[in-house]
């Protein structure tokens, strides 16, 4: 089945409304090309829910397509708070469902089995529960009698992830960090999926064991080189710190406006074309290939 | 007795506690915390297990701003995804290690990541607590670093509990299903440490030249003050010697004691020596 798709298409794939899973973690792996699409194509009032998100978010809100988040953490890192989920939930103009980490990857687990939710033991005198009492419910465990949480299904209408390399069928292959991805693409109605380039199906057969999200999760496949950019996406490229750096200082000197509206108004070829100079191109996959480790033995 | 920063005898006590008895978890930016496992696996814990960014098992790499997870995932023994990891390591009860760098803590031991201010009307917004609260109350091994030791950061109540691991006596723990353990706060002034819901934290070590008073008017909440209170021990010239040459030639562990300003200066210069490097390298394999 050929569920190849062009970046243009990916409206057909997410609403005006919808609630919207965005895969990666930290700085590594967002779906950043698909972010970039959904401004350029304005959906908005979306829900949208991360995991451990950072820019990808942060540009979302930014350019006002967020009705909703949940989440437990959107930071740029050593690069700053986030300055427009910072910003959005001070003035007020945000929903925000914050919920810790490990219960968003219980929720989802519970989203993939069908279940209404999925019980873990607790997390102490954290008041998250307190301020996002639709995520969690104390309950008792009807063998032991001992008190539990109960983390409540998260079922993204449609999640969107970055992926090393994927088949037309959309059988997606991992090699480096992917977050809560395969769980992610479980839990969702639909699944799009983009990656660094599309392969005959032949080579996904050749290495299985990284084949992490199974086509028949899928909904739509799209070839987006650097479609993680400006995070990461080992083992192809490292971290575009300095596009991080740059977005953060834009935000800091009241230009954040200019520079959505930037990403917004030119394609993603035109996107790559002005943000990755030959140089930085070499740099950033240089920086992958050359991993400094550390011997551990003789020292 | 060798010449040190404060952040490298910060880096050694924190170090101390990784051992191969469980599996210790690389969680969001904190270089001082990187820098030590890193030094426990090259010293005394080469068995240990470290995970980063879900890769199981993953190598001693050396510190940087752009290219530790391809390190990371170049030596790594297995790649997981959250499920696995969070399901078998946090909740799964072999988390041994973890620190956490809060915005503010207090005296009960309840920590803050969300906010400055009310949580319905902040006055600043901070990131969030990603999985902190079940690392504090699932791991065996709580450590709470901080750059500075002010009331500012150890308050007498935090404006909002992302997390608190409770109870902390070993007892209800174990009767809860939970690993038992003690939290500590390891700061430039001295170590603190809590094991009992109903008594303050104790000083359990002073750093070198730090006097007891000092801690207590920069502490923002009651402090039980031992008699005898020993003094944190200070690095060897080995761990020195590995920290300064290999684990973290740039220094990335100062990170967490700098201002704003000066923090956004040292990004510059160590993404333009990154930068720098990584171009040469490129140009020697493109001759090669």
């Amino acid at each position: 089945m050929n569920k190849v798709i062009a970046l243009e298409e990916l409206s057909s794939f997410v609403a005006p409304g919808d609630s919207l899973g965005i895969g990666g973690a930290w700085m590594a792996s967002h779906p950043m090309a698909a972010v970039r699409q959904l401004m350029r194509d304005g959906i908005g009032d979306l829900h949208v829910i991360g995991s451990l998100s950072s820019i990808d978010v942060d540009q979302l809100i930014g350019a006002g397509l967020v009705r909703e988040l949940t989440f437990s953490m959107v930071s740029l890192e050593a690069y700053g708070l986030a300055p427009h989920f910072r910003k959005a939930v001070q003035d007020g103009t945000l929903i925000i469902n914050e919920i810790s980490g490990v219960a968003i990857n219980v929720g989802l687990d519970a989203g993939a089995r069908n279940l209404p939710y999925l019980p873990m033991r607790d997390i102490g005198a954290s008041q998250l529960p307190e301020v996002t009492p639709d995520a969690f419910a104390e309950i008792t465990c009807p063998f032991t009698g001992e008190r539990l949480l109960a983390i409540r299904a998260i079922v993204p209408d449609v999640a969107i992830i970055h992926v090393l390399r994927a088949d037309a069928a959309g059988n997606c292959q991992v090699e480096g960090p992917m977050a809560c991805d395969p769980e992610l693409a479980r839990a969702a109605g639909r699944v799009v999926v983009t990656c660094e380039e599309i392969v005959e199906t032949e080579v996904i057969a050749r290495n299985p064991a990284t084949t992490h999200i199974p086509g028949f999760l899928v909904d739509a496949v799209i070839e987006a080189p650097f479609g993680a950019h400006p995070t990461t996406h080992i083992p192809r490229y490292g971290f575009d710190a300095w596009a991080v750096m740059e977005y953060a200082d834009a935000c800091a000197d009241g230009l954040a406006d200019t520079h959505i509206a930037q990403l917004a108004s030119e394609s993603e070829a035109a996107y790559r074309e002005r943000v990755l100079s030959a140089d930085k191109r070499a740099v950033l996959t240089t920086i992958a290939r050359n991993p400094k480790t550390l011997e551990t033995q003789g020292t | 007795m060798s010449d040190y920063r404060i952040e490298e005898l910060m880096v050694c006590r924190i170090a101390s506690e990784v051992d191969d008895s469980g599996v210790t978890v690389l969680g969001s930016f904190t270089p001082l915390a990187y820098a030590a496992y890193m030094l426990a696996k090259l010293t005394h814990a080469q068995d240990a297990y470290l995970v980063g960014f879900n890769a199981i098992g993953m190598p001693a790499v050396e510190l940087n701003l752009t290219g530790v997870e391809a390190a990371i995932y170049s030596g790594a023994l297995a790649y997981w995804s959250f499920g696995p990891t969070t399901q078998t390591v946090h909740l799964g009860k072999r988390g041994l290690v973890e620190c956490v760098s809060p915005a503010q803590i207090d005296g009960s031991g309840a920590f803050n990541l969300a906010c400055i201010g009310d949580y319905n009307n902040p006055k600043v917004r901070m990131p969030g607590g990603a999985g902190s609260p079940e690392v504090m109350q699932h791991y065996e091994r709580i450590l709470v670093y901080f750059g500075r030791h002010d009331k500012r950061t150890l308050v007498d109540k935090v404006d909002f509990r992302t997390g608190q691991r409770y109870p902390l006596e070993a007892s209800a723990r174990l009767e809860r299903g939970l690993l038992a353990g003690a939290i500590r706060v390891i700061t430039p002034l001295a170590v603190l440490v809590k094991d009992d819901d109903a008594k303050p934290f104790r000083i359990e070590t002073l750093n070198p030249g730090v006097d007891v008073t000092e801690v207590i008017e920069n502490t923002g909440f009651e402090l039980e003050v031992p008699t005898n209170i020993g003094t944190t021990a200070e690095p060897t010239p080995e761990q020195i010697k590995l920290l300064r040459d290999r684990i973290d030639p740039y220094a990335t562990i100062k990170f967490d004691f700098l201002d704003a300003q000066s923090r956004k200066d040292m990004l510059r210069d160590l993404l333009q020596g990154e930068w720098d490097r990584a171009l040469a390298t490129s140009r020697e394999n493109v001759g090669a």
